[in-house]
């Protein structure tokens, strides 16, 4: 069971890691909510998989009802975080961003 | 006017900054209240008032009073946003816009033209900012309930874990900012209008003072529950719990109703036809 924990965490961090970078190096608003909105949701997800994991592993109500809790955290990220990010994209579009092209540069 | 205000404010100020030589230095071990008081809480406050929750019962029972004119400070922010910014019903808007939904057409009627009513033909749009987005609105309509229930749990929680009214109160007024701000501010008006906030706020205020004048009556202090048992008909230490749970209601009332209504009048200028 530790293993699927590690590996539930590592794969999580990994994501985690991808959407910092994305964030950091990508070269406009629009591009870099990408890995912001996508990564991070993902991230979170599978983290959290491996906490819910790791309290259900004692067979007890307590630690499962706090696992479902955990698994409620990641329904609710799982079902805002695209949402916001949306928000966002669509408040820059209204807003009247161009995006970034490799010719005509934009963006900011 | 303005002079008297600040005079006034001035004279305020001189008789705070007197108080404050009478406190005790800040972390004084010999302090009373580092001596006593935090002591017989921490001692007492599960075999007084059956909460495990400390900070409960300390915020709604041992200091009820504090709390209450809490609460009334939060109505009166309300009050105060109301009396700042709203505008009298006579300051109708420049000019309305509807759209035809058959056709699509919009129409843009100027002050003092005859408006058509609301229906399945016609429908009231914002002049400036048109919020429609599908998106944003079927995942609120999903989220919304969900977290209306989630605020109801903080409230009913607090003898058992952090929350109370306060937050219960705030997350519920966030789930109804949500709704407003993802669908319009006239579609949530509608379903809490402005008039029913205020009321609702006032109620939750006098759900407060309301228990504690019940204890009153019932023969005990202002705000002391354990004189309700036999009101309540349990002993006097469930009776406390209960006692903070009515205070809380009251509390989670009042804030929700105070966060839309400051939202209604902040999020629109006043004018609340139509707003974010």
């Amino acid at each position: 069971m530790d293993i699927v924990i590690g590996f539930l965490l590592v794969c999580g961090l990994l994501f985690f890691t991808g959407g910092s970078i994305g964030i950091l190096r990508f070269p406009d608003f629009y591009s870099r909510l990408h890995p912001a909105g996508k990564l991070d949701t993902m991230g979170l997800l599978l983290s959290l998989l491996a906490m819910a994991v790791y309290v259900m592993m004692d067979f007890s109500i307590a630690s499962f009802l706090t696992g479902l809790k955990i698994l409620l955290i990641v329904v609710i990220v799982f079902v805002t975080s695209p949402t916001a990010t949306h928000a966002i994209v669509d408040a820059g579009v209204r807003a009247g961003l161009k995006p970034w092209t490799k010719e005509g540069g934009g963006g900011v | 006017m303005k002079l008297i205000g600040m005079i006034s404010i001035f004279w305020l100020f001189i008789v705070l900054v007197y108080g404050t030589s009478d406190f005790s230095a800040w972390g004084d071990p010999e302090s009373p209240c580092n001596l006593h008081v935090s002591n017989y809480y921490i001692e007492h406050a599960m075999s007084d008032t059956s909460v495990p929750n400390i900070v409960t019962a300390i915020l709604a029972d041992y200091r009820g009073f504090d709390t209450m004119f809490e609460t009334a400070v939060i109505f009166s922010a309300g009050i105060a946003c109301f009396f700042l910014l709203r505008r009298p019903k006579y300051d109708a808007p420049e000019a309305v816009v509807f759209r035809h939904i058959q056709t699509g057409i919009t129409l843009r009627i100027e002050k003092g033209g005859r408006l058509p009513k609301e229906s399945d033909e016609f429908e009231r749009i914002d002049t400036q900012w048109v919020p429609y987005d599908l998106v944003i609105q079927v995942t609120s309509r999903i989220l919304v309930p969900f977290i209306q229930l989630f605020a109801l749990y903080v409230v009913a929680h607090g003898h058992h874990s952090p929350g109370g009214g306060f937050q219960g109160g705030v997350i519920f007024g966030a789930a109804i900012i949500l709704f407003a701000v993802s669908n319009t501010l006239r579609k949530t008006t509608h379903r809490v209008s402005e008039k029913r906030s205020a009321v609702l706020c006032a109620i939750g205020v006098l759900i407060y003072a309301g228990t504690g004048v019940c204890c009153l009556l019932a023969g005990g202090n202002f705000l002391d529950y354990s004189a309700l048992s036999g009101l309540l008909g349990v002993d006097p230490v469930t009776a406390r719990s209960h006692g903070i749970m009515m205070v809380e209601m009251g509390v989670g009332l009042a804030v929700t109703m105070v966060m839309i209504w400051i939202y209604y009048n902040l999020s629109s200028a006043g004018k609340q036809h139509e707003g974010l």
